[in-house]
């Protein structure tokens, strides 16, 4: 029977207990708050400069202020107009009042570069159509914008208006897997010169995969060498592992560029050899990439490879020997089941680091292996879409966690961690 | 950017007790390397002698991005940018930059050949890039001539460089499927432009090593890894400087001309001594002494007298006719409208 099935007042023991019942309570409170005092930095830490920005960032991928803002008007009028079809005079006057209040505002400059983003041109529609505004009292504003530019007269062009008028829009997400609206709202790939990020996003898990692969493939038999060897030796490797592991990832990936390259040491040397009569093409290209990322992941495979083998006593295999297994089955029936969790554990690690890495691909890679963190960049920085690069960047989130879920599955979440 | 509000009082009350005491130095970004030192050398130092107006210099790779979030939240770090003609045209339309009325203040008759002021920025620098090869390479007359023999797989067999980046290269197409220089921005614009552009890059695209940085570019043909580059001049001039080479550029064939501007950002508390810098630059003795160590030819028609013969001879000069200027309203406009469209397309095409 425990303190709680116990009935409530009635007996002396009953009381005492109730009393020692509530110190006990009183005493985890206590410990609770303490806890929670001692973690309030790191969490207040965590939630202001990790969960907040994330947050953010990744509402911009869904949010369409800047036209509502821009246009109140014009979305203001928005309900009425049928989908697929231009709209009536009503849009086209709250059009041409909202146009009038931007007119010698950056907000044209604003307007154009968003709706450009939908439709290629738009921007300089924006922008001819400013400088040309009709008069208030024309009778119809419809005549008077199509008067301006055609195009005002094109339901695919106009159809951007409507889709994009309300307060959250699906425009980001589409366009990071490749799809668009027609004027009609039925989604539709993107042609195929413009179909761009279900490719990239192919490339990059491909990437990832060979890369943790490889570093599984070199990593397991060094990380079992450690494990075994006397603490002298198992400390110098452990050195030879480190050292890299704290050299900036810059520095590593520009020494690949420099080891790499046509000229460089490791083809001057291949050349010297005889191996080989002319330069082998080894950077600017996907070996470039594998290399040098394989290198800069290596020690995330090793560490925790090492850490599980260190673990694992001699005598497990000592057994299965003496019960007559042979060496190769030792292995295969003991060792590797036992190493398993640290496996899991390395393999998530390099998988999921590879997949959001930027500066080495950037660095040795050429146009055709940069991944998804190279186009974040882009749309970040030199195109300032960042919506676009919002919504890149969620679906990278999405990919992250759906590994994570699948590896979980794979080989048991309790397995993934390190002990 | 409502990301950065919480700390916005925290940066203000920085830079107030900070703003006083450095209102005399300039923070400047341009795009760094050698073009920055050659321009401390030649026009900051001199500038700062003359004026006592001291001058920090920060680099960027023109992500207007950058920017626009100082912009945003209101923190300037910097005062004034190097800015290529898109980005000053679009930073000026989305109000990042102070619209200067430049023509008051500097006389724009030299400045014309190049397009003249734009409405925020001043240009002070001219930066042609054209078909090069490597003299060693090719000896006497057997090099190549125009950019159809850089198309001409069967004559040269190795590879070549080009640009990762649309602008400039669809021009270089065009160009090599034998539009006229000066016709290039209105074939581009036109009507199936692209398209045309694009099926002729198709044709050589299996020979192609792209390139992202200038340092690449020369990298590519110092090593011999191509044959024939799309390259700038500055980077030739100081390869050649510093390497003993003997590389070539073959104006005639055609080339493309980015011109750089100075832009003041919106808001800047320095504006009149961004503008007194803008101006000094601008100004032919500096210009002269700019083109000189850096070897892009000066912003500056005035400044070309000014220039040692040897130096003028570097220069595309005669070629003028052979050369697209990164300006004017059709081609920016162009640029601006189908930019993004064009380089998804164009990251495409490479991948594929």
């Amino acid at each position: 029977m425990t303190i709680a099935d116990a009935a409530p007042g009635g007996t002396k023991g009953g009381i005492a207990r109730d009393a020692l019942k509530r110190a006990v309570e009183r005493s985890q409170r206590r410990q609770a708050v303490t806890m929670l005092v001692l973690m309030a930095p790191s969490i207040l830490f965590v939630a202001a400069l990790f969960v907040l920005p994330i947050a953010l960032f990744l509402f911009r991928s869904v949010d369409n202020g800047e036209i509502r803002h821009l246009l109140p008007q014009t979305v203001a009028a928005v309900p009425d107009w049928t989908a697929g079809e231009l709209p009536g005079e009503p849009v086209y006057a709250a059009l041409v009042e909202d146009l009038r209040t931007l007119k010698d505002t950056p907000g044209v400059g604003l307007l154009g570069r968003r709706l450009n983003y939908a439709v290629p041109g738009f921007r300089g529609l924006v922008t001819k159509t400013v400088r040309n505004l009709p008069a208030t009292e024309v009778p119809s504003k419809k005549d008077a914008l199509i008067a301006i530019d055609g195009k005002w007269a094109e339901p695919a062009i106009l159809a951007v208006l409507r889709q994009q008028s309300g307060r959250l829009t699906d425009f980001y997400l589409l366009t990071a897997l490749d799809l668009e609206r027609t004027p009609a709202d039925q989604l539709q790939r993107v042609s195929g010169e413009q179909a761009i990020f279900l490719d990239l996003y192919g490339r990059t898990l491909l990437i990832s995969l060979g890369v943790t692969l490889l570093c599984l493939v070199i990593g397991f038999p060094v990380a079992a060498v450690m494990a075994a060897a006397s603490p002298a030796v198992a400390n110098l490797l452990l050195i030879l592992v480190l050292v890299p592991f704290w050299t900036s990832l810059l520095v590593r990936s520009t020494a690949w560029v420099i080891l790499l390259q046509n000229e460089g040491l490791v083809n001057k040397s291949l050349m010297a050899l005889g191996l080989v009569d002319h330069p082998l093409p080894l950077v600017f290209n996907r070996t470039g990439v594998m290399v040098a990322m394989v290198h800069v992941l290596l020690p995330y495979m090793i560490l925790p490879l090492y850490s599980v083998m260190k673990g694992i006593s001699i005598n497990h295999l000592r057994a299965a020997a003496s019960l007559g297994a042979s060496p190769p089955r030792v292995f295969r029936t003991v060792y590797l089941p036992l190493t398993m969790p640290g496996v899991a554990a390395g393999c998530t690690l390099v998988f999921i680091l590879s997949v959001g890495f930027y500066v080495t691909p950037a660095l040795v890679g050429g146009p055709r292996d940069q991944m998804i963190g190279y186009f974040i960049a882009y749309f970040t920085n030199s195109a300032v879409n960042w919506g676009l690069a919002s919504a890149l960047g969620a679906l990278l989130l999405l990919l992250v966690a759906l590994s994570y879920l699948v590896l979980g599955r794979l080989v048991g979440f309790d397995r993934l961690r390190v002990r | 950017m409502t990301l950065s509000r919480p700390i916005l009082p925290f940066v203000v009350a920085i830079s107030l007790a900070t703003g006083t005491a450095q209102s005399q130095t300039l923070t400047i970004v341009n795009q760094g390397g050698a073009p920055a030192d050659a321009q401390r050398q030649a026009v900051f130092e001199p500038f700062t002698k003359e004026t006592g107006i001291k001058i920090t210099v920060d680099t960027y790779n023109q992500e207007l991005a950058k920017i626009r979030a100082q912009i945003e939240t209101k923190n300037l770090i910097w005062d004034m940018a190097s800015l290529n003609p898109i980005n000053e045209r679009a930073g000026c339309e989305e109000g990042l930059l102070e619209k200067i009325d430049w023509k008051s203040l500097i006389d724009e008759k030299p400045f014309r050949a190049i397009g003249g002021f734009g409405e925020c920025g001043a240009p002070y620098l001219v930066s042609p890039g054209g078909l090069v090869y490597d003299a060693a390479k090719f000896p006497a007359d057997t090099g190549p001539k125009d950019w159809a023999d850089f198309w001409d797989t069967k004559k040269y067999s190795g590879k070549r460089g080009l640009l990762y980046q649309p602008d400039q290269v669809l021009e270089v197409a065009l160009m090599a499927d034998g539009v006229a220089p000066l016709d290039v921005p209105k074939v581009l614009a036109g009507p199936g432009g692209v398209d045309r552009a694009f099926r002729k890059l198709a044709e050589i695209k299996p020979f192609v090593k792209w390139w992202k940085s200038g340092d690449e570019s020369m990298q590519l043909i110092l090593t011999g890894e191509v044959d024939m580059v799309y390259a700038w001049q500055g980077r030739v001039n100081i390869a050649n400087r510093s390497n003993k080479r003997d590389l070539k550029i073959v104006w005639p064939a055609g080339y493309v001309s980015a011109l750089i501007y100075f832009g003041v950002m919106k808001g800047s508390p320095r504006k009149e001594e961004a503008i007194r810098l803008v101006k000094y630059q601008l100004a032919a003795e500096p210009q002269a002494r700019y083109a000189e160590l850096m070897g892009y030819p000066p912003a500056n028609a005035d400044a070309y007298p000014l220039l040692s013969p040897e130096k003028r001879a570097d220069l595309p000069g005669e070629y003028a006719s052979r050369g697209i200027m990164q300006a004017g309203s059709l081609y920016i406009n162009f640029w601006l409208d189908n930019g993004d469209s064009i380089r998804q397309r164009f990251a495409t095409f490479v991948a594929q």
